[in-house]
């Protein structure tokens, strides 16, 4: 085996019926697809291998994802062109290929250099923005915003790092970048339901994850 | 004409677990353009996605009507709870998966049913579409809805709601009801004459064209077709030589049960169990050659990318070159990351040495066998006779190859069962975890899975009686007590549900109107035993003014006409009464490989037989 395989970057778009496929499930899509592809993948070692792929951040369920990132190996060079070939066959018609790229081996994983999301949420037609930029406004002229989770609270305010609000018709655009750091994840959706909204009125998409320079 | 608002679907999919089981969109789902495409045909497995998708027989029916150009075909499953209540409350009708299309305005209804706990979910289905139930209140602006699969060999129960069953293997016949039905509808035919029609079809079963009488008992005194051109009997379809098999499979995005790439190896069983429904309507014998297999799982492979496949038949170490495959399955795939499981193997050292030559491609987890009856004398009567030796030497050799963990299915209920009989599965249970410790030490798990016998339409046990709750319950309770501190695991059916399939396997028309009024109390998922729904059937029963016992409880006369008598498997009724002497007499029959006992098939269908030896049956 190959002691220094090759490690792929690629970024791709989720959309569609696919925004209602979990974490999980389109972790298993991925290994199908890439198995399609017949490339060369590397494998874990061990009793029962299973192919090595890093998905930067898991989208939640309803969401797009416009330049969502994951890691993959190869066990032997091949060209970007090919894979890329390979790669567009294979991929279900709402799973886009965007870019490939070689990343070095000593780059620390991509969950592990993740610090935000940009998010872009479309709102629903009949909401007036001027309300709404005066209610998202006055929460976060409050100390902290405690939002429950399970069994823990997180400040809201804490992980809002910008946000504009886009007022246009017929549906005004809110743009929101939140901490995504395996401590600190910001969830949109959890803002909404702050905010008085249903997020199954929102469409939600993720437009770009920011990770921090070597 | 309705069509499905799909922003309101989609917010409401927001608001359902697992909404991936709604949206279609599969690698290898087939979209054909609607309106460019002559005849639709929606193919409905009326239980979850994640039961439903990976049925193989769904897949089949799928490819080969999607082959056609001018055919297109698209799935449809039952919705859980909460996308039902969502669907009802926002009227928004079932639709399919690949389109979304509303199912009521596709031209054929196909249901896939293989177990009779579907039946309510499928009268569900129908109600969610906008469709009447009943089959006489349908019109030509709705959909033909036509049904199919192992439980369709009794028919009867369903009569009411479907408008043709067919028969038997649908491959090829599939495809003639489709060509059939857009031939009349273009020609203008009204619904009667395109069931007269259709029940011209071999294997094609129209229930309302025949009337049935019955005598003062109860029984049916008389079952006779409406008129000259319709059939006295049906008999099942078959395909002579097993078709090319689907390759490029649907691949489900979320989670499914048997989540891998499933290949039928061989159809048919020549064990002759007297119990087994599956044994007698598959029959005959056909096999797929090595070659042919491995070039199967080559495609498969490469067009679904799984990681795991499944051989299945109803006797794998039966396949006359079973052990030539699993070798070159290990040569050919063996750096391909992927596991192969080998289901339904024959009690014999050899079906160990089976999984020997699988090494790492086998997957982890336990070896299972299935016994079914623990006492000689049982085994004499059910026709799956062991020799002990063979059994210990078989579990010896299980446990000296590695495995840990060792499954054993049994059933009770059986036909003149003694609680000396379900003792004898306590005991053998005892022996094995006692040969396995000795082997392996106290790692080793046993577990006793029994099932509770149904006596099926069709099979030389069709005749007896269900055994009653309280006569299930003791011996489960036998069971129960048995294992206590044993070690040993033991699983098995709660009495309730067997009951419940009692009387939808065994059951005449008349159980239509139980079926319908179980529905409309809020009988679904049958399948589920979680949510036990006896109490809307036993209100049904006696609303509808039926006995339930007389379905599930009688020993029925040899000279009856079974509600079922005019579906011929092939196998002759005179065939399964000698088989049921046989087995009062406690006499065995070997494997019908090595001695053909004349039961009916080779009459039926070896006209069709192919005569190249290339083709291999399993009749001599």
């Amino acid at each position: 085996m190959n002691d220094q395989p090759l490690r792929i970057r690629m970024t791709y778009a989720k959309l569609g019926n696919l925004r209602f496929i979990g974490h999980l499930d389109l972790q298993r899509l991925f290994e199908r697809a890439l198995r399609r592809t017949n490339l060369p993948l590397r494998y874990t070692q061990g009793f029962n291998p299973h192919l090595r792929l890093n998905l930067a951040s898991a989208l939640p369920l309803g969401f797009i994802g416009e330049a969502e990132q994951m890691d993959f190996w190869l066990d032997q060079e091949v060209s970007l062109e090919e894979i890329s070939n390979r790669l567009c066959k294979s991929l279900p018609a709402e799973l886009i290929l965007k870019n490939l790229q070689v990343i070095d081996n000593q780059q620390p994983s991509l969950q592990a250099s993740l610090l935000s999301s940009e998010y872009e949420v479309l709102l629903p037609a009949d909401l007036d923005p001027q309300i709404l930029q005066e209610q998202i406004g006055a929460l976060l002229t409050q100390a902290t915003v405690p939002v429950q989770r399970r069994k823990k609270t997180v400040d809201m305010k804490n992980l809002i790092l910008d946000w504009q609000l886009v007022k246009q018709a017929p549906q005004s655009l809110l743009k929101i970048s939140m901490k995504s750091t395996p401590a600190e994840n910001g969830r949109p959706d959890e803002l909404l339901e702050l905010l008085g909204l249903d997020p199954a009125d929102c469409q939600v998409t993720r437009t770009k994850l920011i990770f921090c320079e070597e | 004409m309705q069509t499905i608002n799909i922003n309101l679907l989609e917010k409401i999919l927001y608001h359902v677990e697992k909404p991936g089981r709604y949206v279609g969109g599969e690698h290898n789902q087939i979209l054909k353009d609607w309106d460019s495409i002559r005849t639709h045909v929606c193919l409905v497995f009326p239980d979850i996605y994640d039961i439903g998708q990976p049925n193989l027989g769904l897949a089949i029916l799928y490819d080969i009507l999607n082959q056609q150009p001018d055919i297109l075909a698209e799935r449809a499953f039952a919705p859980w709870h909460d996308l039902e209540t969502q669907l009802r409350q926002h009227e928004i009708p079932l639709f399919s998966l690949e389109s979304k299309h509303p199912i009521a305005q596709f031209d054929l209804i196909g249901f896939s049913l293989p177990y009779e706990s579907l039946y309510t979910n499928a009268l569900n289905v129908l109600d969610l579409a906008g469709i009447p139930l009943l089959s006489s209140e349908r019109g030509a602006e709705h959909p033909l809805v036509i049904a199919g699969g192992q439980a369709c060999y009794n028919p009867e129960p369903m009569a009411d709601f479907i408008d043709a069953f067919v028969i038997g293997e649908g491959e090829e016949v599939i495809v003639e009801v489709v060509r059939a039905t857009e031939k009349l509808k273009q020609a203008g035919a009204d619904r009667k004459t395109l069931l007269q029609e259709l029940s011209r079809i071999p294997g094609v079963y129209v229930p309302s064209l025949y009337s049935v009488s019955y005598a003062q008992n109860g029984t049916i005194s008389d079952f006779l077709p409406l008129n000259s051109s319709v059939p006295a009997f049906v008999t099942k379809r078959i395909v002579a030589k097993l078709p090319p098999h689907p390759t490029r499979l649907i691949v489900p995005n979320i989670e499914t049960v048997h989540d891998r790439l499933s290949i039928e190896i061989m159809r048919g069983c020549t064990r002759g169990c007297r119990f087994c429904h599956a044994g007698i309507v598959n029959r005959p014998v056909r096999e797929r050659p090595v070659s042919e297999i491995l070039q199967i799982i080559e495609d498969g492979l490469a067009a679904t990318g799984y990681e795991e496949i499944g051989l299945l038949s109803l006797s794998s170490s039966d396949h006359t070159q079973i052990l030539e495959l699993t070798k070159s399955v290990y040569e050919k795939f063996q750096n391909r990351k992927i596991l192969v499981s080998l289901p339904s193997l024959r009690i014999a050292s050899f079906s160990v040495k089976l999984m020997d030559e699988l090494r790492d491609l086998r997957p982890g987890g336990g070896f299972t066998l299935a016994p079914e009856a623990a006492s000689p004398r049982m085994q004499a009567i059910i026709n799956k006779p062991l020799d002990n030796a063979v059994f210990e030497e078989t579990v010896r050799t299980v446990f000296e190859h590695g495995w840990l963990t060792l499954k054993l299915y049994y059933m009770i209920g059986l036909p003149g069962e003694t609680m000396e009989d379900v003792q004898a599965i306590l005991d053998a249970g005892k022996r094995v975890l006692a040969i396995g410790r000795q082997i392996r030490g106290n790692r080793v798990r046993v577990h006793l899975s029994v099932g509770n016998f149904i006596p099926k339409p069709h099979t030389p046990f069709q005749w007896y009686p269900l055994n009653t709750t309280d006569e299930l319950q003791a011996k489960l309770d036998l069971l129960k007590t048995g294992v206590h501190r044993t070690g040993l695991k033991l699983s098995y059916n709660i009495p309730g549900t067997t009951l419940l399939e009692a009387w939808l396997s065994r059951g005449d028309r008349r159980l239509g109107q139980v079926i319908h009024r179980a529905w409309q109390l809020g009988a679904k998922f049958d399948a589920w035993g979680e949510n036990d729904n006896l109490p809307f059937w036993r209100q049904a029963f006696s609303e509808i003014g039926l006995d339930p016992d007389f379905y599930a409880y009688r020993e029925r006369a040899l000279d009856e006409i079974l509600p079922w008598d005019h579906i011929h498997t092939g196998v002759s009724k005179a065939f399964l009464r000698r088989d049921l002497e046989w087995s009062k007499l406690g006499k065995t029959r070997k494997d019908c490989r090595e001695q053909c006992y004349a039961c009916g098939i080779l009459d039926s269908f070896g006209a069709d037989r192919p005569i190249s030896p290339l083709v291999y049956w399993g009749c001599p």
